[in-house]
């Protein structure tokens, strides 16, 4: 690491000590160095790009760099009609006008390093690249460049910068109390409220806690449910594999937020399960009312098993035709029973092939916001928590903090952490996973 | 323990305990496959009952009807206003398939240079994006909306088909393990005949290609057609929603028209989901083998 920044900094001291006048002209001037190479489309192209960015930093960009610090100066005040500042806006535009800095400098080192290029070749006699030469390049060596610069950048507008944002949030004291006043940096301190003895802290630990036992539990159900599946329809006795197939597919592929909808129906306190209870002369019971805490839970862990079980299944199906055969016969031969040939042979393969698809489907069900959104719609606080019911998981209670109740902050505050507490773990798996270190050995 | 054999005609033996365990195993079945139809069949059969309100229902109608199908196309003018299930159905039909033509194109190529190119930055681009995958999208909801606001694409369908399409590269993750089957000798054969990166990919790797193709255009075309939260937050225009942002909106008193709606929706998709499950099942293995 060190040696290699130490690479880096020998490289641009040998740059300055010997560029000639072109390169350094492109150094002030972007482009300048290739139109006097006579590279004239790619010299024009840096030169557009270089009055673009200055246009823009003369018309909005720099008074946005300024906003994000300041966070806006004038505060609205409806009751005079003084329309003030929107602190938000000015942090999303100012990070984009970050953003588009960070962006320039980078196009700017590969102007010096391409005129710097430029400038060895004709050293060494030979002739400055042609530009129908240099896009050759990008459809051959260099295709990949061509190709993740869309990705790259859609990702980087729709995917980096939004969670760039929300982590500035949390660094703030916006809620809905400040609107339309004005937000300020306020370092840790919404952590500290978060924490405060006595403050939103047991609702965070409880739900935190909860959210734990929901991951693990529907991963291992869901995992192992496909697995059964799966090796419950590979049996060779069963007849007609395709026609019990498409039992679970069906399942698949109805649109999850209509099964969960309709789940909800089906539970809700006058639905059809309800029914057949009172006709039996039972008493209602309201499975998913404020109350029912764990009949809520445990209808919720069964909905996603119902709906995540199929895809597993499939997955497990591909995984199981793709395995040796012989080793079963071997097996086989030195007597192992169908049990110990399931946990010897068929777990670890299929455990082996599958720890990223583990990891995502941890992650999602950690994250799974659908389910308690549309099952408990309508319910809103258990007594003792701080905006949130006993089934919510983070995301839901994020979701009630800052689209409900406008505590955008904190609601930031505790996505961080529960970020942090994901990407760790997700992070240690994969990096240790098979699948992430040896890609190439079946290849 | 008892070992008697039985002695069938053609002379195969048949242990009791195999005739058990075909027997647990059919049970089973059968179990299972009523578990997965029921929810599935009570949804469809509401759609046909006549009654309206599903408090009054039992499992099959007592009268069968259309009527509720006809709601969600003619219906009063005032209901129409509040639930154009017409002009939802046809947004959703818009975004879902534009938003599947850009984000295949997207996807395939990237995870096609994430199999074959080892440039510098690589594997630091596949640990970011197993990175970005895990952050809850919606709460970075708000950032994206004034970004789209700025860009005037709130209310506005492109708008969605763009965040789809760009967000679909993150899940390159299926589509490089398929790519990272097909062997290299037959890039490298084709080099040798002259052709760029570019030629190798569209001549060479493309048409090897259809089973993923068909599975990244499925899912692609899938996720918009089924998706709540994004349409929920940047379409706050009654004309211009989707239909799972519509059919959410309704309460206990429009369930014919949800059990109608959500059947009509679901039910393109499950035809296609079933015509290529050959496809599908290739095509989640194949991204689970390799990751």
């Amino acid at each position: 690491m060190i040696k290699a920044i130490k690479q880096k900094f020998i490289g641009i001291g040998r740059l300055f000590g010997s560029a000639n006048p072109k390169t350094i002209l492109s150094m002030f001037f972007m482009g300048g160095g290739q139109l006097l190479n006579k590279q004239w489309i790619k010299g024009l192209i840096y030169f557009v790009i270089q009055v673009g960015i200055i246009v823009y930093f003369v018309l909005r960009g720099a008074a946005d760099v300024a906003g994000f610090f300041t966070l806006g100066t004038v505060a609205g005040n409806p009751a005079q009609g003084i329309e003030g500042d929107n602190s938000i806006l000015m942090l999303t535009m100012g990070l984009l006008a970050i953003i588009v800095v960070i962006i320039y400098l980078f196009v700017w080192t590969i102007n010096i390093r391409d005129v710097f290029d430029t400038q060895l070749r004709v050293k060494s006699g030979k002739k400055p690249l042609r530009f129908r030469e240099e896009l050759r390049e990008f459809i051959d060596k260099k295709f990949y460049k061509t190709i993740l610069f869309l990705p790259v950048l859609f990702v980087s507008i729709f995917g980096i910068i939004p969670i760039i944002f929300m982590i500035l949030l949390a660094f703030t004291d916006f809620n809905a109390g400040t609107f339309p006043g004005l937000a300020n940096w306020v370092g840790f301190a919404t952590f500290g409220e978060l924490f405060r003895a006595g403050g939103i802290a047991p609702t965070f630990f409880r739900i935190l806690g909860w959210n734990i036992i929901w991951a693990i539990a529907t991963t291992a159900i869901n995992y192992f449910g496909g697995l059964g599946l799966a090796l419950l329809y590979n049996k060779k006795c069963v007849k007609g594999k395709t026609f019990w197939r498409l039992f679970p597919m069906l399942a698949y592929a109805v649109p999850g937020f209509i099964s969960l909808i309709a789940f909800r129906f089906m539970f809700s306190a006058s639905g059809p399960i309800n029914q057949l209870i009172m006709g039996d002369g039972g008493e209602i019971i309201n499975f998913l009312g404020l109350d029912a805490t764990w009949s809520a839970r445990a209808i919720g862990i069964g909905v996603t098993a119902w709906l995540t079980i199929p895809t597993s299944m499939l997955l497990a199906t591909g995984i199981l035709s793709n395995m040796n055969k012989e080793l079963y016969e071997a097996a086989k031969i030195d007597g192992a029973t169908g049990f110990k040939q399931f946990t010897k042979i068929t777990l670890p393969f299929v455990i082996f092939a599958t720890t990223p698809v583990i990891i995502m489907q941890f992650v999602g069900n950690f994250n799974n916001f659908g389910i308690f959104f549309f099952l408990r719609q309508g319910v809103s606080e258990s007594p003792g928590m701080y905006v949130a019911t006993d089934t919510d998981l983070l995301v839901n209670w994020i979701f009630r903090l800052t689209v409900d109740n406008g505590l955008f902050n904190i609601g930031a505050a505790v996505s961080l952490l529960m970020f942090i507490v994901t990407s760790t773990i997700a992070l240690f798996v994969y990096l240790r996973s098979p699948a992430y270190r040896k890609e190439d050995t079946f290849r | 323990m008892m070992n008697f054999d039985i002695k069938k005609s053609k002379g195969r033996k048949i242990r009791p305990k195999k005739i058990v365990d075909v027997v647990l195993t059919y049970t089973g079945l059968i179990i299972i496959s009523l578990i997965f139809l029921f929810p599935v069949l009570w949804l469809v059969l509401s759609t046909f009952n006549a009654t309206g309100i599903f408090s009054a229902y039992g499992f099959f109608p007592q009268e069968w009807t259309l009527n509720n199908f006809r709601i969600l196309f003619a219906d009063s003018e005032y209901l129409m206003m509040l639930y154009n299930y017409p002009r939802w159905l046809l947004n959703t039909l818009f975004v879902s398939f534009f938003s599947m033509l850009f984000g295949t194109g997207l996807v395939i190529l990237t995870a096609y240079t994430m199999s074959r190119f080892k440039f510098r930055s690589r594997k630091r681009m596949m640990v970011m994006t197993l990175l970005l995958g895990m952050f809850p999208s919606f709460l970075a909801m708000s950032a994206v909306f004034f970004i789209m606001a700025e860009f005037g694409l709130v209310n506005n369908l492109w708008g969605l088909i763009l965040i789809y399409s760009a967000g679909a590269p993150l899940g390159y993750l299926v589509q490089k393990g398929f790519f990272d089957t097909i062997p290299n000798s037959i890039d490298e054969a084709a080099r040798i005949d002259g052709a760029t990166s570019m030629g190798v990919f569209f001549r060479i790797i493309l048409p090897l290609s259809k089973p993923i193709l068909v599975f990244t255009a499925l899912t692609a075309f899938a996720w918009p057609w089924s998706d709540f939260i994004l349409p929920q937050i940047l379409l706050p225009d009654r004309d211009m929603w989707t239909v799972a942002v519509g059919l959410n909106s309704l309460d206990d008193t429009q369930f014919a028209r949800f059990t109608a709606g959500s059947v009509l929706i679901a039910v393109p998709i499950i035809t296609l989901y079933f015509i290529l499950s050959k496809y599908l099942v290739s095509g989640l293995s194949s991204g689970a083998t390799k990751g």
